[in-house]
């Protein structure tokens, strides 16, 4: 599996198999918690009074500096759902961020994907402002199209997303940092290669251009905070051209893609080790193959000495 | 082969050849013990042989110290980078945790090496000693060989990897 | 506390019988010292420089300064890494072929100990072409004599 999937695939896995007991007329009973990547929590449980209808609710770590982007998040997510029957909005669950109501009965098959995606709407508002900031300060004339407009997104503890819009791009810049070594410098290495990609292959000319270094980037220089693992920190900036947000469909794939390129990159980095494991393995196997030819088989001395007999056939005995 | 590796091998080589000598010999100072005098910490300086050194450069040594029964060879790998540097600590720390199944490894490096064998007289009674400098002459190359492909693995990954997901930009 | 448990006992023991490498060392009539020596290394270098590599290497295998302490035999050893590392690849075997029994030992000697230390370890590779015509010439023998030979340079 090279690319990972933007959808959850449990939380569409489980409401699909909750749509078909509900069409048999035997609805689920579930309560079901259901992890994705950075520290994000989806919980599917019955609605207390009616088995048909189901509470999908997520808590994740972005949630916070997402609502902090701009207004309007709950509206903007409602809006993503708004054209499909039998999902509404429900009063949030406590300990979650943000709830869902399912309703069985009128719940079209096409929709399993779109709750499913959750997670990644979420993470598009940000996005979504920028992308709106960008055709605004395209239409006002030279001059006073900037804006020093940054979004922010925590969604690790010590990592940040920033986006920032200006009149012909937007810059995303993925905060990181490694805590293990050995990922450090393995993803020096896959840092590195995604710098020198387009460069090298000229079919991928018109991708996003990707930076990388050890400061922050002028851009948000002023909005990350200086301060500890200074020196262990690691900044990628991919530069999005108009081409890459035209439309809906291609704001929503170019979207995708960035919300999940740190766990694409740490997925790769981790399956590169387990590759070197295997194959370490095999070479320790080799190696010892190679040992055991320096045994001197006993046994061979053992037939040696049963085998010696006398001219007549008789064994000899010591 | 490369032209600067054959010697050296062949150094080691003979060098092994010439150590691996090794006779049975009780402990001089405890008895009914038969320790490898090279790993002894005070031993009697009549028990260890002059020690050699046989280096190829500054990264790549082989240090060899005799002794009555007993025989240690620590190996430096090559380490250019900070990902070969990972990868030798990785490849050895795995080598060393299997060190029962090589009998002739030595848990710990000796300081300033990547890995150590201990080869004591119970091994080359048990083994053919022609065949055990094989294994470590086998050892050594394919070491390298490893670490550099390993290498190359990782760079190739990376890359396609990074070409991969640029490539879902490209409309 | 120090770790009692740890003590070398042995150590503060005269009776214990344990050799020290002190112990091991043949006892020399006189000593060696920088002085009486820097003669015959301004030799050394007189030969290697006028290119007469056959006679530098004689030179400097016959006689060593066994008996000289370590910062003198230093000295020696560097002028000896110097003139090994000047002669050119195709000339090694013709010197090695006029080399005593004597000489070929101690020139192991020089071998194993200049790839001990760091100005030798980059000229690993000369003095590796050295170590490897040495073992096509004569084979194991010279290596087993190093090994157990007390008079270290």
């Amino acid at each position: 599996m090279l690319h990972l999937r933007p959808h959850n695939l449990l939380v569409q896995k489980t409401l699909s198999e909750a749509l078909e007991a509900n069409t048999n007329g035997t609805p689920l009973t579930l309560d079901r918690i259901v992890s994705d990547f950075d520290y994000t929590t989806l919980h599917i449980s019955n609605a207390p009074e009616n088995k048909g209808v189901l509470w999908l609710s997520i808590r994740t770590k972005a949630w916070q500096s997402i609502s902090q982007c701009g207004s309007g998040l709950v509206e903007f997510i409602l809006t993503k759902y708004s054209g499909l029957g039998g999902v509404s909005a429900a009063r949030t669950e406590p300990g979650y961020d943000f709830t869902l109501q399912v309703d069985l009965s009128a719940l079209q098959p096409d929709a399993i994907v779109q709750l499913s995606l959750l997670k990644v709407i979420i993470m598009s508002f940000p996005f979504q402002l920028a992308f709106d900031k960008v055709a605004q300060l395209m239409q006002l004339p030279e001059g006073s199209n900037s804006t020093d407009e940054v979004h922010k997104i925590q969604y690790r503890d010590d990592e940040n997303i920033f986006i920032k819009p200006s009149n012909d791009r937007i810059t995303v810049i993925f905060e990181t940092f490694f805590q293990d070594e050995t990922d450090k410098v393995f993803g020096k290495v896959f840092l590195q290669e995604f710098v020198d990609a387009r460069k090298r292959n000229r079919s991928i000319q018109s991708a996003p251009q990707v930076l990388f270094s050890h400061e922050a980037p002028l851009e948000i220089s002023r909005v990350v905070n200086q301060g500890r693992s200074e020196r262990s920190k690691r900044f990628i900036t991919f530069v999005l051209f108009p081409r890459h947000f035209q439309t809906p469909e291609l704001q929503f794939s170019s979207v995708c893609h960035l919300a999940l390129f740190r766990n694409y990159f740490h997925y790769h980095i981790k399956c590169s080790k387990a590759f070197m494991h295997t194959r370490m393995r095999y070479r320790v196997d080799s190696f010892i193959k190679v040992l055991n030819r320096a045994k001197v088989d006993e046994e061979d001395d053992a037939q040696g000495d049963a085998s010696r007999r006398t001219i007549s056939g008789r064994k000899m005995v010591y | 082969m490369s032209q600067s590796l054959r010697p050296y091998l062949t150094a080691v080589r003979f060098s092994l050849q010439a150590a691996l000598t090794l006779s049975n010999f009780s402990s001089q100072v405890v008895e009914r013990h038969n320790r490898p005098e090279v790993e002894v910490e005070h031993t009697s300086a009549e028990l260890l042989f002059a020690p050699m050194h046989i280096s190829r450069n500054e990264h790549e040594q082989v240090l060899i110290e005799p002794s009555v029964n007993s025989v240690r060879v620590s190996i430096k790998v090559k380490q250019a980078d900070e990902i070969e540097q990972i990868l030798v600590h990785k490849f050895t720390r795995f080598l060393e945790q299997r060190a029962e199944a090589f009998y002739v490894l030595r848990r710990v490096p000796v300081q300033g090496f990547s890995i150590s064998f201990l080869i004591t007289n119970r091994h080359t009674e048990t083994m053919s000693g022609a065949k055990l400098v094989d294994f470590i002459i086998e050892f050594m190359e394919e070491v390298d060989k490893e670490i550099s492909e390993m290498k190359l693995f990782l760079n190739a990954r990376a890359r396609f990897v990074a070409e991969a997901y640029l490539g879902e930009f490209v409309y | 506390m120090e770790d009692w448990r740890r003590i070398d006992i042995d150590a503060f023991d005269p009776d214990s019988g344990r050799l020290t490498l002190e112990d091991m060392r043949p006892p020399y009539g006189s000593h060696v010292s920088l002085q009486e020596l820097q003669p015959k290394i301004s030799q050394l270098r007189s030969a290697a420089a006028s290119g007469d590599f056959k006679t530098a290497v004689q030179i400097a295998m016959s006689d060593p300064p066994y008996s000289a302490d370590d910062a003198t035999k230093f000295q020696y050893l560097l002028a000896v890494l110097e003139v090994l590392t000047q002669v050119r690849q195709h000339d090694i075997s013709t010197i090695l072929g006029q080399l005593s029994l004597e000489q070929q030992d101690v020139l192991v000697k020089y071998l194993y100990k200049c790839m001990s230390i760091p100005e030798g370890q980059k000229q690993g590779g000369i003095l590796l072409s050295w170590f490897e015509k040495l073992t096509q010439e004569f084979g194991v023998g010279p290596i087993v004599r190093y090994l157990s030979d007390k008079n270290t340079v």
